[in-house]
């Protein structure tokens, strides 16, 4: 696995204190349940420091599953390429 | 420990980062199991404080305690204060946090300020230390938790621009005398200490702390970049609180306390010296000194021989530090993890009252891993960072200065000088003989009462109950009539020792209790331990009691003391769990004479 892709599953996992192999494309706020507003705050901030990025204002509110959070990542420059 | 917990707690010490605090605070419900102490944190707040709730959390995990954390509702601090059957008395804290954003407090003073009349500004002030101070006095009803809350920080840009600074009628200055007033009328009420966001606000500068979009969107206004360090400034309360300020400094040298590597460079070759990169560490040694000065012990752990070392504080002209400033060092070629041990040992304190700094990470990791206890300051690369990365921890951080801790790194000094004696002497009572002891025992007044509360906190070893009791309670037992508060203080050829003992009894009836009995470890061994519990059963005696009963409640740092009440003639009674319950019939004969080589001087019994 891309290192940045095991990075993001490791913020989700710690954040929503769920498995990290529990953690694939389709996560989303529909099907994690402690994916609420206030966990939404902190992911933003978890995701903002480790990457060393900032969303646009527009950006923090559309990044509501998993494969948004990855697109809007390479968006700043985040390769989740291989090798 | 479980291995999860210690490497979770280590991931905090190594990133320091906001989502190692995040791996570590989800382990809360791990650590409750684990016989840490729970510590109940009650939090009002008038923002969105949860993005704090993890640093906070993994701080509290990192001190030994198991965090149980209440937050009021939104906008909840006076509904929760004022009403006596609130949420927050329920939960019964051991810590109350009032997390107040100024401009949901104010928000005349903060965005509508020109438009205010000198009168109104005025009105506005007073109104808001009013209403705080009714907080407080309605808090100490109720519950003699310590109280933490912060202070207002100064707006961003003020409306009058460069105008607003001329005048002390406006804005900034508005502000900073509202803090003012804060703080001078908490003065009348125990154990309220004012959490400074302002300076720290200043420090991160106020556009790097204040997040204006999450501030408007969820009423979160602490940016990312402050996060951490804001948590950090609550959190350094709890610690010292909870008696787990650190007591020793343990430094390197090459690359630490000067630039370059003694044992190659020699003294003409190291960097140490008014031009940087020597300016840096000049800076560093400062520091150092500083930290001497508050009362911390100062120690050397280092790979070199030790003639080298030594020869920079004994000879070289620019460094501040000299040999005298440290109590005891390990300066040798083997494991730092064993070498930090024997100095633990050496100064009679726990291994977790050290803090190890070193610039090599190899060092700093090993010693992580051997020795959690230990807190470790990894050094960066760059020496003129070197004095922050010492002090932002707030490690060494109390909630007291006495007198007492300006003399405390000296008499650690004084000790080695006791040891020489020890050497010389024909025998253990020839030196007691030749030390010229002499305690003062006395009920405590008010002079002594930071320094009595500081030794409930502090003292882990000789400790029989192991009871914090803030500055706050301390006051309340002097003001009692079926208290005593004693304080034991010892001097002797040497030096001064100060206010090294405490003793608290309970009377109920014809019954004294032991409520906590401490020695502070650096005066040990010299029978005056004795003198006090004499004098506890004397005055008991005279108050008409017949049974003194002690307590002894084991920690896992206490053993030492575990068969003290035995020594003592009190016979046993019962234990259940960690608890050891003893008696002592108060008779004529039941009263202990004072060991020969201490005199005795009784103040105010």
């Amino acid at each position: 696995m891309n290192s940045n892709e095991k990075k993001l599953k490791k913020i989700f996992s710690d954040i929503f204190k769920i498995e990290e192999n529990t953690v694939d494309e389709n996560s989303s706020v529909d099907n994690i349940e402690s994916w609420d507003s206030l966990n939404h705050l902190n992911l933003i901030l978890a995701l903002e420091l480790e990457f060393g990025i900032s969303f646009s204002e527009e950006q923090t509110v559309e990044i509501l599953n998993y494969s948004l959070v990855k697109l809007v990542l390479q968006e700043h420059g985040v390769s989740f390429e291989n090798g | 420990m479980t291995e999860d917990i210690l490497n979770a707690i280590n991931r905090v010490k190594v990133e320091q980062s906001y989502l190692a605090y995040v791996a570590l605070s989800n382990l809360t419900a791990d650590v409750q199991g684990l016989g840490f102490n729970s510590y109940r944190i009650a939090i009002l707040r008038n923002f969105t404080i949860e993005p704090l709730i993890p640093v906070i959390k993994g701080e509290a995990i990192r001190y030994g305690l198991a965090p149980d954390i209440y937050i009021s509702d939104f906008d909840a601090i006076a509904e929760s204060v004022m009403n006596e059957s609130s949420d927050l008395y329920k939960k019964n804290p051991d810590i109350i946090i009032i997390a107040q954003w100024g401009e949901g407090v104010s928000p005349a003073l903060s965005s509508r300020f020109i438009g205010l009349s000198k009168e109104e500004v005025d009105n506005e002030v007073s109104r808001i230390v009013s209403t705080t101070k009714s907080w407080f006095s309605e808090i100490r009803k109720k519950s003699n938790a310590p109280v933490l809350i912060n202070n207002f920080i100064s707006n961003g840009i003020a409306t009058l621009g460069i105008l607003d600074y001329q005048s002390d009628a406006y804005q900034k200055h508005t502000l900073s005398r509202l803090n003012k007033y804060l703080l001078e009328m908490s003065k009348d009420f125990s154990d309220i200490y004012w959490v400074d966001l302002c300076s720290l606000f200043s420090q991160i500068g106020y556009t790097n702390s204040v997040n204006e979009h999450t501030w408007q969107t969820a009423r979160a206004p602490i940016s990312k970049n402050a996060l951490l360090q804001t948590g950090l400034e609550f959190t350094k309360y709890i610690r010292a609180l909870n008696g787990k300020a650190r007591k020793c400094l343990v430094l390197d040298c090459d690359n630490t306390l000067w630039g370059g590597v003694i044992g190659e460079d020699g003294l003409d070759g190291i960097r140490l010296g008014n031009d940087y990169p020597g300016s840096a560490f000049i800076n560093f040694q400062q520091e150092c000194l500083n930290l001497y000065n508050r009362g911390i012990i100062l120690a050397l752990c280092s790979k070199n021989n030790e003639t080298d070392a030594l020869e920079v504080f004994r000879k070289h002209e620019y460094s501040i530090l000299k040999e005298h400033h440290f109590s005891t060092w390990q300066i040798n070629w083997d494991d730092k993890a064993k070498n930090l041990c024997r100095i633990a040992e050496d100064l009679n304190i726990g291994i977790d009252s050290l803090v190890f700094v070193d610039d090599n990470s190899f060092e700093c990791q090993w010693v992580l891993k051997q020795l959690p206890q230990v807190e470790v300051i990894n050094l960066s690369k760059e020496p003129f960072n070197y004095r922050n990365e010492l002090m932002s921890f707030g490690f060494f951080d109390t909630l007291t200065f006495s007198g007492e801790d300006k003399k405390r790194s000296q008499m650690y000094v004084s000790d080695n000088q006791r040891k020489v004696l020890l050497k010389s002497a024909s025998s253990y009572e020839d030196y007691l003989n030749e030390l010229f002891l002499e305690a003062e025992i006395g009920r405590a007044n008010k002079d002594n009462l930071s320094r009595i509360s500081q030794l409930t906190q502090k003292t882990n070893q000789f400790n029989l109950t192991t009871r914090r009791y803030t500055e706050g309670d301390i006051d309340r037992f002097l003001n009692s009539n079926d208290m005593d508060v004693y304080y034991l203080k010892l001097k002797d050829r040497i030096s001064d020792l100060g206010l090294i003992g405490v003793a608290i009894v309970k009377y109920k009836n014809s019954l004294a209790y032991i409520d906590s009995f401490m020695m502070s470890c650096r005066a040990l061994g010299r029978g005056a331990e004795d003198v006090l519990m004499s004098i506890i059963i004397q005055r008991a005696r005279k108050l008409g009691c017949n049974n003194l009963i002690g307590t002894y409640i084991e920690t896992n740092k206490n053993i030492q003391v575990s068969n003290f009440f035995d020594k003592q003639k009190f016979i046993f009674i019962e234990k259940i769990d960690n608890v050891t319950t003893w008696n002592l019939k108060i008779e004529l004969n039941s009263i202990k004479k004072y060991p020969k080589w201490i005199i005795v001087k009784e103040n105010n019994l």
